[in-house]
């Protein structure tokens, strides 16, 4: 008996051995949905040569207002997700920049992948492995960082030194609690609905500018045999576009920063909520969305398949989605695709509640910085170092060139439309200038636990599971619930 | 003499001693680099999760907060987590049933065909060779509704356009899932039972003949009951394995739709690495241990029950 009581246990505890084993685990899953805007996945670009120019006398960081960086050895170790190019050429270059003229400091690029890099970032803080530097997508799990001690306030160097003028939501985006945490380097991602033109031709449609002309375009698809939007609710942050930007259109940012501190009467069960879901609900009743909407994966680009097959005319995602579309096949792109803002509320906008509060990433990614001497003080001879790789090398016209070769618009004043090539990616970056504020999607935004309840509550407001009110009711208890614990 | 006889037993005590010794040494240094992974792999954390259990902690800080049983009395309360125990339940009765029996009837099935049915021996067992992630995903493509096998094909047969549903509805999800766990592993089983059978030894087969038994006389008196150990570590493994299943539903549903096919484990991960929740999730892996542990040494003795009798 005792013996099979030995061999169960042990066939049992491998359950739980994964949990605090050391390190990451060989079968970490794969699938972890990539939300929002920062995979800009893009078209082969040409890897332009950018390494050592054998010890200039000049560097390119002359003659700035920067901190004075050490003449000793020193490593930093810095965590990225650039596996593949043309990132990965792109950050390489960077840091290599780097390098060639602090030819005594040394940069250990890591890059991890994507998949399972925030299991990695939690495994590594947690056994004292962080890296000095590393990026991230803003955001909640970024605030969480910054709680447990593994991300440098910067807000007075970036007030002191040189830096590029960022675009003012990619510094709030960057921020928390009013200090800055990070220094951000992917571009910035614009969300608004992809069209067929052709389909909307055939039909005779106009782009809509309010809500009531959406519905009606909407009624029109619908008889001629079309699907309105193409969704694919599996990876839910896709659904959760649809949501936030009707409580945007009919709120501003008023009622979601209200309901986020769940201060001043602030709940999600508030009206622009109400109206987002009842709304949405509305749509899925009348078949504006894909049968099976929530087992279709944006990760497989199921969405994108029914705009490709012609079956769906309209699309609300991300701006990454252009360079997607046209890696496929830019022809048919050219010629089929169009792009337009997220129509107008006219009852609300009656009422001055601001109609270009837009959706979106203008952080993409941001680096943040891990240097600490043993004592928790800040170790700031490395932070300096990091702060000049990641604003100056990182961000340099050489960088900023490279990054819009392959259509990403750095979150950089100057860099707006006129920059870009493709007509839909310069339509995005002018709403995306032209914004009062860009809210960061809220799957990021939110603390981490509240994430989840909002991607299940988009389950179930698409599978008509739960009412308007419920949805609003879950969130307020998964907020409260986090408040309560911070 | 009697000297002589006397060092003769002490010179022989001295020798079994010693070669007791020798084998103790032996028996150290062999089983020590086991014992020590064993402790650090294992053991260690094991220990660490139920420490870690007693913490309110966010996996990254340093400093945690001690909280006593908290946690424990959270998870007693939280129905997210019992529901997914009551899936990880369903999954595990239904795995027994499916697996179990068809892995059986395959395997009679190779056994008394021989040589001959070996094509099917290689077929069959593929699913079992390939990694659960791939299955995942080679079943989310087959399933997707928007130009999936299943969908495509009721299109064809409907003649309309025909959406069939299966992973992204609440029910439909979780036993759609229970299929594709057969599909993988009912292979196994089958390997399981045939070298059970290849342990009968041949003369019980010819004694059994020669007594005029049938093939199917000789299958249902004597080959099957002569299984019973077999069958009860198979079912053992699989009631273990359903119990702490992850990779292929974290890969094909991530516990969706709206937690419809949320296990112990998936949520145990979604706690611990993405809610920043390490402390209450280490309690939802002890929790897992604990029951886990219950509910086999439980099954075994109501099989030892059985098989006395």
């Amino acid at each position: 008996m005792k013996r099979r009581v030995l061999a169960i246990i042990f066939a049992t505890v491998l359950t739980v051995s994964a949990l605090t084993g050391c390190g990451s685990s060989a079968s970490a899953p794969a699938a972890a949905p990539a939300t929002g805007g920062s995979e800009t996945k893009t078209a082969e670009t040409t890897q332009a040569e950018a390494t050592d120019t054998a010890a200039p006398a000049a560097r390119q960081t002359d003659g700035k207002n920067l901190p004075e960086l050490t003449t000793e050895p020193l490593t930093i170790t810095l965590w990225d997700i650039a596996t593949e190019d043309p990132g990965k050429s792109t950050q390489e270059a960077a840091v290599q920049r780097f390098m060639a003229d602090y030819p005594n400091i040394t940069v250990n690029q890591v890059h991890q992948q994507n998949d399972t890099y925030k299991q990695q970032l939690v495994v590594a803080m947690s056994s004292g492995q962080a890296p000095d530097m590393y990026m991230h997508w803003g955001g909640g799990p970024m605030a969480e960082y910054y709680k447990s001690g593994f991300a440098n306030d910067i807000t007075d160097m970036y007030a002191k030194y040189d830096h590029p003028e960022f675009i003012e939501a990619a510094i709030a985006q960057s921020s928390f609690d009013g200090k800055l945490l990070a220094i951000p380097f992917g571009g910035l991602s614009g969300c608004d609905i992809y069209y067929n033109k052709t389909i909307f031709a055939e039909l005779g449609l106009e782009v809509p500018e309010t809500l009531d002309e959406l519905d009606a375009v909407c009624a029109t698809l619908k008889e001629a045999g079309y699907i309105p939007f193409a969704l694919a609710n599996a990876s839910k942050w896709t659904g959760s576009m649809y949501f936030m930007y009707l409580v945007a259109r009919h709120s501003g940012n008023a009622e979601f920063d209200a309901a986020y501190t769940q201060e001043n009467g602030g709940t999600f069960t508030s009206e622009a909520f109400i109206f987002a879901s009842e709304k949405i609900q509305d749509w899925v009743k009348k078949g504006y969305f894909p049968d099976g909407v929530n087992s279709l994966t944006a990760d497989d680009n199921q969405d994108r398949a029914l705009m490709y097959d012609g079956s769906a005319a309209m699309m609300l995602h991300g701006s990454w989605q252009s360079s997607g579309m046209k890696a496929d096949n830019e022809e048919w792109y050219t010629e089929n695709i169009g792009i337009f803002r997220f129509p107008e509320d006219t009852e609300a906008k009656a009422k001055g509640v601001p109609q270009d509060v837009e959706i979106g990433t203008a952080i993409g990614n941001g680096f943040s910085f891990n240097c600490f001497n043993a004592d928790g003080s800040v170790d700031q001879t490395k932070l300096d170092a990091c702060y000049v790789l990641a604003t100056q090398y990182y961000n340099d016209a050489t960088y900023n060139d490279m990054q819009v070769a392959v259509g990403a618009i750095p979150s950089i004043v100057g860099y707006g439309a006129e920059t870009v090539d493709d007509p839909n990616d310069k339509y995005v970056a002018d709403v995306f200038f032209g914004a009062s504020n860009v809210q960061l999607w809220y799957d990021q935004y939110l603390p981490a636990s509240v994430t989840e309840v909002h991607k299940n509550c988009m389950t179930e407001l698409f599978g008509l599971e739960k009412t308007p009110l419920e949805i609003g009711q879950e969130h307020d208890a998964a907020m409260q619930k986090a408040i309560a614990e911070q | 003499m009697k000297t002589d006889s006397n060092m003769g037993r002490g010179a022989s005590r001295g020798l079994a001693q010693a070669k007791a010794r020798s084998t103790a040494q032996a028996a150290t240094v062999f089983l020590l680099p086991a014992l020590i992974l064993i402790a650090i792999f294992i053991v260690y954390p094991v220990i660490d999760t139920f420490v870690i259990s007693g913490f309110k902690w966010n996996g990254i800080s340093t400093d945690r907060v001690f909280i006593g049983l908290e946690n424990w009395k959270t998870l007693i309360h939280d129905e997210m987590f019992w529901e997914s125990f009551q899936h990880n339940l369903i999954v595990m009765v239904f795995s027994i049933l499916l697996q179990i029996p068809i892995g059986m009837l395959l395997a009679t099935f190779l056994d008394a065909g021989g040589k001959k049915f070996n094509i099917f021996k290689i077929i069959w067992f593929l699913p079992y060779l390939m990694s659960s992630v791939a299955i995942a995903f080679l079943f989310v493509y087959a399933l997707a509704t928007n130009g999936g096998l299943i969908s495509s094909l009721a299109t064809i047969i409907q003649g309309k356009r025909t959406t069939i549903d299966l992973l992204g509805t609440a029910p439909n999800a979780l036993y759609t899932i229970i299929g594709v766990m057969a599909w993988q592993f009912t292979p196994f089983y089958m390997v399981y039972f045939i070298a059970g059978y290849g342990n009968i030894d041949t003369t019980i087969y010819e004694a059994a003949i020669i007594d005029g038994a049938t093939r199917g006389q000789y299958l249902r008196h004597i080959a099957i009951p002569l299984l019973g150990p077999i069958f009860k570590t198979a079912c053992t493994m699989s009631l273990i394995g359903s119990l702490k299943y992850f990779d292929m539903i974290w890969n094909m549903t991530q516990g969706g739709p709206a937690g419809s096919t949320e296990l112990m484990a998936t949520y145990m991960y979604k706690l611990s690495f993405q809610q920043f929740n390490m402390g209450y999730g280490s309690t939802v892996a002890a929790g897992m241990f604990i029951l886990i542990t219950a509910i086999a040494l439980f099954f075994t003795k109501v099989f030892k029950v059985k098989e006395d009798y």
